[in-house]
């Protein structure tokens, strides 16, 4: 169990540190912000004292060894173009993201999972299709249409919330339902298939041929055991959430980590994407390794893979 | 504001009570009613957020409507674009390369210091000290030195005749010496302290800057008590924030987006002609620009009335020389080549193989694809072939400025230098020794050198005449249109915006 | 995982239309997008300046707009149609691509283990780490947009999802008798993975190759929100839509006409995944 640890938590920091450098470098094959933050008017002269001051004039090999120096110290900088350390922009930024997260995981569940329910309990049923249908197609929507869509018909026309930006939990409801959309069909599917199999269990059997209701078989026995995988696979899709996130709260205006990572790319803010890409890895790794260790604790013959990476 | 770590855990908890769709119903139940936008609050939609509330770190159009409602600037502009006093009431040229101004007297800063010639000074010397890094340096650099030579007299010294200094100046804000001495730059730039219409209240980082009104101010009051300024990248959205009324003002929208508010009951588009202008630049020095004659097909091919009025609703208006009438060097009736498609078709097909070439048109998602597209299309009617290349911005003005080898043989551009002076134009995209000019001509470069060097405007007039006949006539650059910057408001704001794309509060009305 | 015994896919045979249905409509979006150029009924990117956003059924100097025009007044039938190509050619190549290289270099890691697998799959877990959105459009920014680069980012950030799968696959499906009795008769590398590990994996390496394709029609749809899709003029449903987009009030179909198709595209070939995994993966999520 140990040597397994040491293995995976190694692996764990080749991981991050192969992120960091991949998008370190990745970034700077194509110049730097220094056009970006001078006027119109700015001379060559002017152009090249700016990048001097800025530390872009560096070779990039010293570059990447202050960038790494400074990230042993969990030090992740200051941008140069929003002024300001950057974990303070990321701090900033992350509860918004959890909201909305949390906002559309309980969309995505809350319709998911009762699609599920019904998409075992009536399986080969015309309705269980026609509602597999139903979620696959609420996933095939590009969200930057379906949010304006959303914002168009809830806010503009009928004026029941907010169209966009922050302010209550109702500015939060329009956001939350265009991303969810997306892991509605996720949880539906996981939900089927880990009832399914509960189903074909020789317990449901046996409560079954003893005339067990099928109404309290589900509240009892299967919800807990089918549970298990559904969880897994929340905790698997939050990172898929976040990803999701870039278009939907630049439409929203919604002032997440997505949101400002779109625009510290077009930018050229180097120091907030490298932050902010670390942080989603690190957290990507770390479900990860829990979800590994959880596992080979619990049962070691499941080996298991993201639902979509 | 609701905090979010509270409400984020609110909705885990409830996360664990759920089982059924109900939780959309549950959600849109404990819906508040859309925040009304109105007198009390009044919501103005950015693109992005400020990068800075430093008003010498960074200088760009989100940073700059804030900010400027904070400080006062030692010059500024009226409605109308001319000149006008602010800090400084009077100034005076003493020499070629002097220039004093009278300090007002009545101005205190938001924490009650009164603001004196010190200030001015600490500010001119903070923003041109190399050391201090400003993206603006080259804006100010011809100021070498700022002395404070009375109780209410500042004197500044150029290097040189600098006949665009004033023309620059409506950009230098007033810090106060004392707090940006005391605190820093770095704590300065989170807490502003000015004397301007507003004073800085919160910057809750990604949402919202939000502004109260400095009811102490010695100029015009600002209308709204409080201002709130947030950051919605998306125009789709920002217009639906118009209509639904949960926005008081939104910048940057297309006349497309504009015909879109028309129709709405709370909201209506706002525009002025700006000192921006919107031209497309051929590098003559790659083929097949090299030709005198493809370059004057491609003039002749524009019709830039089309672009005016088919695409861009109106609201612009065409230009034969690089400048708008809003610049210092604007000559009346020079005469740009004419739309004369079957001319420009002659002289492609006469060039044979020369004018097959494939041209590329460099753009930038910024800009009006449209236009760009448009363009693309008025080239292709007279026979050359034209590929369009859209990059990221940041490439785009790397490329854009990389000198006659590198530069695109023809690029679309909009071009403000926020000083409504020729120098500010003709200079940086003419003159050899500027990054933008892929074009050699020892003729303008003198002319320019000349009008930069002298503060007798008729003689700037005169060669800026001369620069503008030149580029009709070799066609270096194509200048399309003066740009209209389109803002849409809610219905009661009275505003006249401004062709230096600034946005004053205090010059603002409310009228239900 | 393993896609050898899977007691929940065997069904009633017969007809089985929540296949063959999407699979149709899949098949008829391709034959439009071959033959565009002789059933666009004009040239998608001509203007008209002075029919800007007609409706309709709209007709002037001749050219009648079926679906309307667009915001330089070109024909939405004949773009609709052309950019059946670039859509469908995007999601087809970065697909394949991805698919190849992330199928060769998996099987190569799951088969050869020792230092390739700890290589591939370091490289895998990278990549895996960083939202792939996040990826593309950083490439994209960097490489520039455009047709070919879309492609290209697409199948660079999009491979390492097929390594995993064909890695696990292959891990067990190399224990399998014959295979090893394979190798121990002295068959080499290349040899086995083409002849039995490929044939073993290639189900649920269609199977993820599905529910790619429709991901890759919506990342090239954001790619050109973002304003790093194709290039203009050219047409892709994306771009349409995105630029639609600023119209919904007054022009409602520029955007619901290109909408409704990357709709349909992406959830028939989504119908089309949902049910082969069915077939050949009852288990993955």
């Amino acid at each position: 169990m140990a040597g397994f640890l040491a293995r995976r938590l190694a692996q764990a920091l080749v991981t991050i540190f192969g992120v960091a450098t991949l998008i370190f470098f990745l970034q700077r094959l194509t110049g730097d912000p220094t056009y970006l933050l001078v006027p119109e008017t700015a001379t060559p002269a002017d152009i090249d004292a700016m990048r001097r001051s800025l530390g872009f004039d560096r070779p990039l090999v010293v570059q990447y060894a202050s960038f790494l120096a400074d990230l042993l110290r969990f030090d992740l900088g200051r941008s140069v173009i929003q002024n300001a350390p950057v974990t303070t922009i990321i701090a900033s930024r992350v509860p918004y993201t959890l909201a909305l997260a949390a906002g559309a995981l309980l969309v995505a569940c809350g319709i998911g999972i009762p699609v599920g329910i019904a998409m075992a309990l009536w399986r080969d049923s015309v309705f269980a299709k026609a509602l597999s249908g139903l979620v696959l197609a609420a996933q095939s929507l590009p969200t930057f249409w379906s949010g304006i869509l959303l914002i168009l018909v809830f806010a503009v026309t009928l004026g029941w919330l907010p169209p966009s930006a922050t302010g209550g939990i109702s500015h939060l409801v329009l956001p939350s339902v265009a991303l969810g959309l997306l892991s509605m069909a996720t949880f539906a599917r996981i939900t089927r298939t880990a009832l399914l199999d509960e189903l074909s269990r020789d317990y449901v059997r046996t409560a079954r041929a003893r005339g067990v209701l099928p109404g309290r078989l589900l509240g009892r026995h299967l919800a807990r055991n089918a549970a298990i995988p559904v969880i897994t696979v929340a905790a698997l899709e939050i990172s898929n959430l976040l990803a999701g996130a870039v278009i939907v709260e630049t439409v929203f205006a919604w002032p997440g980590l997505g949101q400002v990572t779109v625009q510290s790319i077009l930018a050229r803010d180097f120091l907030v994407v490298q932050g902010v890409v670390l942080l989603g890895a690190f957290v990507t790794v770390a479900l990860n390794l829990a979800a590994d260790i959880l596992y080979s604790v619990v049962d070691p013959r499941i080996r298991l893979t993201g639902a979509r990476a | 504001m609701i905090r979010f770590p509270r409400q984020s855990e609110a909705i885990m908890t409830r996360i664990q009570h759920l089982l059924a769709g109900a939780a959309i119903a549950l959600t849109v139940g404990l819906a508040a009613s859309p925040s009304m936008a109105g007198r009390d609050r009044f919501v103005v939609d950015l693109v992005n957020e400020p990068s800075s509330l430093d008003p010498q770190v960074q200088w760009n159009p989100d940073s700059y409507y804030v900010y400027r409602n904070i400080f006062d600037n030692l010059v500024t502009r009226d409605d109308k674009g001319a000149l006008a006093p602010e800090i400084a009431t009077a100034w005076k040229q003493v020499s070629d390369t002097e220039m004093e101004f009278t300090i007002r007297d009545d101005v205190t800063f938001h924490d009650g210091k009164k603001l004196t010639p010190e200030d001015v000074v600490f500010s001119v010397k903070r923003i041109t000290d190399p050391k201090f890094g400003s993206p603006q340096l080259g804006q100010f650099n011809k100021i070498t030195d700022a002395v404070a030579t009375g109780p209410n007299t500042v004197k500044l010294v150029t290097d040189g005749a600098y006949p665009a200094l004033l023309a620059q100046l409506v950009k230098l804000s007033i810090v106060p010496k004392h707090v940006v001495e005391a605190v820093g730059k770095d704590a300065f730039n989170a807490k502003p302290v000015g004397s301007g219409p507003y004073v800085f209240a919160d910057w809750s980082r990604g949402v919202a800057v939000t502004l109260k009104r400095n009811d102490k101010y010695w100029g015009k009051k600002a209308p709204f008590p409080e201002v709130a300024f947030r950051a919605v990248p998306d125009a789709s959205t920002r217009v639906a924030n118009l209509q639904a009324g949960s926005s008081d003002l939104g910048v940057s929208l297309d006349s497309d987006l504009a015909a879109q508010i028309k129709s709405s009951p709370k909201a209506k588009p706002l525009s002025v002609l700006t000192e921006r202008v919107a031209y497309l630049r051929l590098n003559p020095s790659k083929p097949p620009f090299d030709k005198g004659d493809i370059r004057r097909a491609v003039a002749m091919a524009i019709d830039k009335e089309a672009l005016v009025q088919g695409i861009l609703g109106g609201y612009d208006k065409a230009v034969p020389e690089m400048l708008t009438p809003a610049h210092f060097g604007w000559v009346e009736g020079v005469e740009a080549p004419a739309f004369d498609p079957k001319k420009a078709k002659q002289i492609v097909e006469a060039a044979g193989p020369a004018g097959q070439q494939e041209i590329e048109l460099s753009t930038a998602p910024v800009f009006d694809q449209r236009i760009v597209q448009a363009v693309q299309q008025m080239l292709a009617d007279v026979g050359l072939n034209v590929k369009i290349n859209m990059s990221d911005m940041a490439s785009y003005l790397k490329r854009a400025q990389s000198g006659p080898e590198s530069t695109p043989a023809l690029s679309y551009g909009r071009w403000s230098c926020a000083c409504q002076d020729a120098d500010g134009v003709l200079f940086p995209l003419m003159h050899n020794s500027s990054g933008w000019s892929a074009y050699r001509n020892t003729t303008t470069d003198k002319l320019l050198e000349a009008a930069r060097a002298t503060l007798n405007q008729d003689n700037r007039m005169a060669a800026y005449k001369q620069v503008h006949e030149i580029i009709a006539k070799e066609v270096p650059l194509i200048p399309l249109y003066q740009s209209a910057i389109i803002y849409g408001a809610a219905k009661p704001l009275v505003w006249q915006p401004t062709p230096n794309e600034s946005m004053f509060l205090n010059r603002m009305d409310w009228k239900e | 995982m393993s896609a050898v015994s899977q007691p929940l896919a065997r069904r009633r045979a017969g007809p089985r239309w929540s296949l063959w249905a999407p699979a149709a409509l899949l098949a008829l979006l391709v034959v439009i997008a071959l033959a565009a150029p002789w059933l666009a009924p004009y040239s998608p990117t001509q203007q008209n300046l002075l029919a800007r956003l007609k409706p309709p059924g709209f007709v002037s100097r001749g050219v009648t707009y079926w679906l309307g025009s667009d915001e330089l007044g070109r024909d939405l039938l004949s773009r609709l149609i052309h950019g059946a190509r670039i859509s469908l050619l995007v999601a087809f190549s970065s697909v394949i691509l991805s698919g190849l290289v992330g199928t060769t270099l998996g099987m190569m890691a799951g088969y050869l283990r020792g230092p390739v697998e700890t290589v591939v799959m370091r490289v895998v877990d990278i990549f895996l780490s960083v939202p792939a959105i996040l990826l593309a459009i950083i490439t994209v920014a960097v490489l520039g947009p455009g047709l070919i680069n879309v492609i290209v980012v697409l199948a660079l950030t999009r491979w390492p999802r097929y390594a995993r799968v064909a890695y696990g696959q292959t891990l067990g499906v190399s224990n399998m008798p014959y295979v090893r009795l394979a190798a121990f008769m002295g068959a080499r590398a290349p040899r086995i993975l083409w002849r039995h590990v490929l044939p073993n994996i290639i189900g649920a390496m269609t199977v993820v190759a599905t529910l790619e394709f429709g991901l890759m029609v919506l990342f090239e749809a954001g790619l050109s929100f973002l304003g790093l899709g194709v290039q203009p003029p050219t047409a892709s449903w994306g771009a349409m839509l995105s630029t639609g987009r600023n119209y919904l009030a007054t022009a409602w179909w520029i955007a619901t006409f290109p909408g409704l198709c990357l709709f349909v595209l992406v959830l028939a070939v989504n119908l089309i995944g949902d049910d082969l995994r069915d077939r050949f993966d009852p288990r993955a999520s």
